[in-house]
Order: structure tokens, then sequence, then C-alpha cells
């Protein structure tokens, strides 16, 4: 017993300490330094801050140029995909473009009705928000992150916990702002929560991530019923995200209410940072 | 000059489970096939680091293996030191197998990889878990963690007639 004992003490230790003849480093000593490495990460020291940044910065835009033949690959076979599929999408829009044609007329009147209960309880009528234009840097998929990094940073007034928008539709919120990067964590991944608010009768719920496709709406009214096709929009409810955004479309899968995300989280491209006043994020 | 010929190939070759490691840190690229099958995604580096430190240590330098887990943790976006915590386990887990075992053989080397997932993700959970405010699906790390056992023997064979190639070129 206290053979086999001390065999396994060798071994690891041999394991732990041995340098081969072209390693400069044991792996004992490389453990240490990781561990080290992660608790002085979790630090919130400014000048660790600083570094973690432009090291961060330096990674992304290198990782870009790495990557670059990768995005040409995937880029060239989404254009020849485009072209096969380019006749049935034309008799798609067409017959899109005369659905829309009629519902333009109900549009319209209820644009100027809204115009004028608007004035009646004296609210503005519409919040314009400033919003800047990132591309997306890198999108890696990974078992504990839902995410993308985007090439614009601090230095465009970006701050962490200003929403994201693809095109009109939410997908997601800054949680990391380095000096010419940010990373964009998407409304799936399983950290996100975002207070919404569900048409037609505006009750509230919160959208929570679930590592999946489609999140799932938590915290809804009791004896809430829930209507499949019903669309999802930011409520702002938390004084950050500016509330009437459109999310997604609500429907049902084994009783879970789930929203089916207007903007596909696999297909970013280009995103729009919303400027708001985040000052009781970068607080908290 | 066939000698230096011979050199240089060895060097460029033994240095391909490197690039690649490296590659898959620092890229795009991903092995995580959420939009195929939702639960199919698996660690390809794990598999690299374990086979090439069981079989070769001297391919993948310590350093460098725990290099690539660093990139791999900015990219991602994970605490740092994360990912090279779970690769510097596998490795140790190879290294001491290696040590351990006299004859190694396909089987032995797949059900030991066992080990080294289960050490590795359990650093990764804990540390996650006590040290971090990220929410972690223990479903998902389950997931990723069967598929990364199961195509490990295709790996295998794949990197066995590269891993011939090699010792020839060093034993020549």
């Amino acid at each position: 017993m206290s053979a086999s004992r001390d065999d396994f003490g060798i071994a690891i230790r041999s394991a732990l300490l041995k340098k081969g003849a072209r390693q400069k480093f044991s792996l004992f000593f490389l453990i240490v330094i990781s561990f080290l490495i992660f608790f002085l990460d979790s630090i919130k020291f400014k000048a660790i801050d600083t570094t973690r940044s432009f090291l961060r910065d330096g990674i992304y835009r290198f990782s870009s140029i790495v990557s670059s033949p990768i995005h040409f690959v995937k880029y060239s076979g989404g254009k020849i995909k485009t072209h096969f599929s380019i006749y049935d999408e034309n008799k798609t829009l067409k017959e899109e473009l005369s659905r829309l044609k009629n519902k333009e007329f109900d549009s319209q009147f209820l644009s100027s009705e809204n115009r004028n209960l608007q004035k009646f309880i004296e609210t503005d009528a519409e919040i314009v928000e400033e919003t800047v234009l990132a591309k997306v840097l890198l999108d890696k998929d990974s078992p504990f992150l839902k995410s993308v990094i985007i090439n614009k940073g601090k230095n465009s007034q970006i701050k962490k916990g200003m929403p994201v928008v693809d095109g009109n539709y939410l997908v997601g919120k800054t949680v990391e702002v380095n000096y010419l990067s940010s990373r964009v964590l998407l409304l799936n991944d399983l950290n996100s929560r975002i207070p919404v608010t569900l048409e037609p009768d505006a009750a509230q719920a919160i959208l929570v991530g679930n590592a999946k496709r489609s999140p799932v709406l938590e915290y809804l009214p009791e004896f809430f019923e829930v209507e499949e096709g019903k669309t999802v929009f930011t409520s702002g409810k938390d004084g950050i995200f500016p509330a009437g955004i459109p999310i997604g479309k609500i429907f049902l899968e084994e009783k879970i209410a789930k929203v089916k995300l207007f903007s596909d989280p696999n297909q970013l491209s280009f995103l729009n940072i919303v400027l708001t006043n985040t000052d009781e994020v970068e607080n908290f | 000059m066939a000698i230096l010929y011979k050199n240089l190939k060895f060097k460029i070759l033994s240095l391909g489970p490197l690039i690649l490691l490296y590659f898959l840190s620092i890229t795009e690229i991903d092995t995580h096939f959420s939009n195929y099958f939702e639960i199919l995604s698996f660690n390809l580096q794990l598999i690299i680091v374990y086979y090439w430190v069981m079989k070769d240590p001297s391919i993948l330098g310590n350093g460098h293996i725990f290099f690539a887990g660093i990139v791999n943790d900015v990219i991602m976006g994970l605490p740092l030191g994360l990912s090279a915590l779970g690769y510097l386990v596998t490795a140790l887990v190879a290294m001491y197998i290696r040590s351990v075992t006299v004859k190694i053989t396909f089987f032995t080397d797949w059900f030991t990889f066992i080990l080294a997932i289960f050490f590795s993700q359990l650093v990764n959970l804990v540390l996650i878990s006590n040290f971090s405010d990220l929410n972690i699906s223990y479903a998902i790390i389950f997931y990723n963690s069967l598929f990364t056992f199961i195509f490990y023997p295709l790996f295998w064979f794949l990197f066995g007639p590269y891993l011939t190639i090699i010792s020839r070129l060093k034993n020549d």
C-alpha cells in the first residue's frame, strides 16, 4: 500500500516538476502563475485595468487580422449562397412589398392617432438617441459566454452597459470596454437579463438568456396568458435602455414562453451602440 | 545538405500541433456547432494538449500551452488564467499517465482522457463558481466534456500518421 502511494507521489512529482530537454518551465511553476493571474484579474485596480485593456485591444486586433482569411471564406460562401437564392428572394420580396403597401395606410393612420394621443398626455413625441456604428471584429462561440467583439471602445464614448442594436433590433449590451474595442454580451447568453414589455397590454417581464438560440421570458404577471406571435420590446425600466426597442416575437416551446429574436446572433457584422447614460451601471 | 533539409523538415513539421493550438485559440474558428445541433460542442484544444503531451511532450512546450490558454481567455472573455489552468491540468494528467504506463494503447489513451477532462473541467468550474460572476450551465459543460471524450478517437487516428512522420524524421 505504502509502496503504491510512493509510486503515485514520485509520478506526480515527476510530472509536475520535471522539465524535458526542450521545456523552459515546469508545469508546477506555470500552474502557480495561472492561479496568480486568475486572482490578479479579479482585482479592480486602475493599473491592472489599464494593462488588461491594452492587452485585450492588441490581442483582438491581432486575432482579427489572423481571422481575416476565415472572414473572407465565410463572406464568399454567403455571397455564393445569396446568388443561388436570388430568384426565390425576389419572389418573396415582391409578395412582401405588396403586403407592406397595404399596411402603409394603416400605419399612417396609427401614427397620426399616436401623435394626437401623445399631445393629449403631454409626453415627448419621440426619444432620439445618438448611436455609434461599429464593425464586429470577432464572433467566437464558447460554452461559457455568447458575445462578440466590436471595433469601437472608450475612444468613441462607449461605456459599459450600453444597449447594442442591429438595425432597429436589440442584440445585447456592452460588458467590457477597452480603449479601441468592446465586448457585446448577446441576449441569448446565460448572463443576460433585460427588462421587457409585451404587446398588446404592456405586460412586464424579464428576458433571460439560456445559452440557446431563443431566450426565455421570466417573471411574467400571474395568470398571464402568453399569445404567440406578439412582439417583445425593451421596457426601459432599468433606466439605461431606451424603451421600445423591438427584440423579437413570442413563441411557446414545451409551455415555456420564449422569444425568437429579430436579429440572428450568429449573423452579426455591423452594430449600432446606443449612447445612453450608463453612469449608474459604471458606478455599480 | 540532405541533413539540413531533413532537420528543417522536422522542425517545420514538429511545429504543426503548436500552430494548430495557437490558431484555435487566437482565431474565430471554434468547435461549437450549436447552430446545427444544439448540444454539439467539443474542446479541440484539450484533445491536442492531451494527445501531444502524451505522445511527445517536446512538441508542445509547457510555456506555449500556458500562453495559448491565456490568449484563449482574452478572446473568449473569460477570467484570465482559466483556460491556461485547464490546459495545464490536462498536460499534468497526460504527463502522469505517461510516466506510470509502460505500454500506451489506444484504449488506455482514450479512457485515461476522462481523468484529464474531469480534472480540467473541475478546476474551471470551482474557480468560476467561487471567484467569478459568470453564470454557467452545468448541462452545457457536461455535453462539451462528453463530446470532447467521444471525438478523441477521431483525432487520435488523424494525428497518428502525423506523429509517425515526425518520429521517423526525429529518429533518422
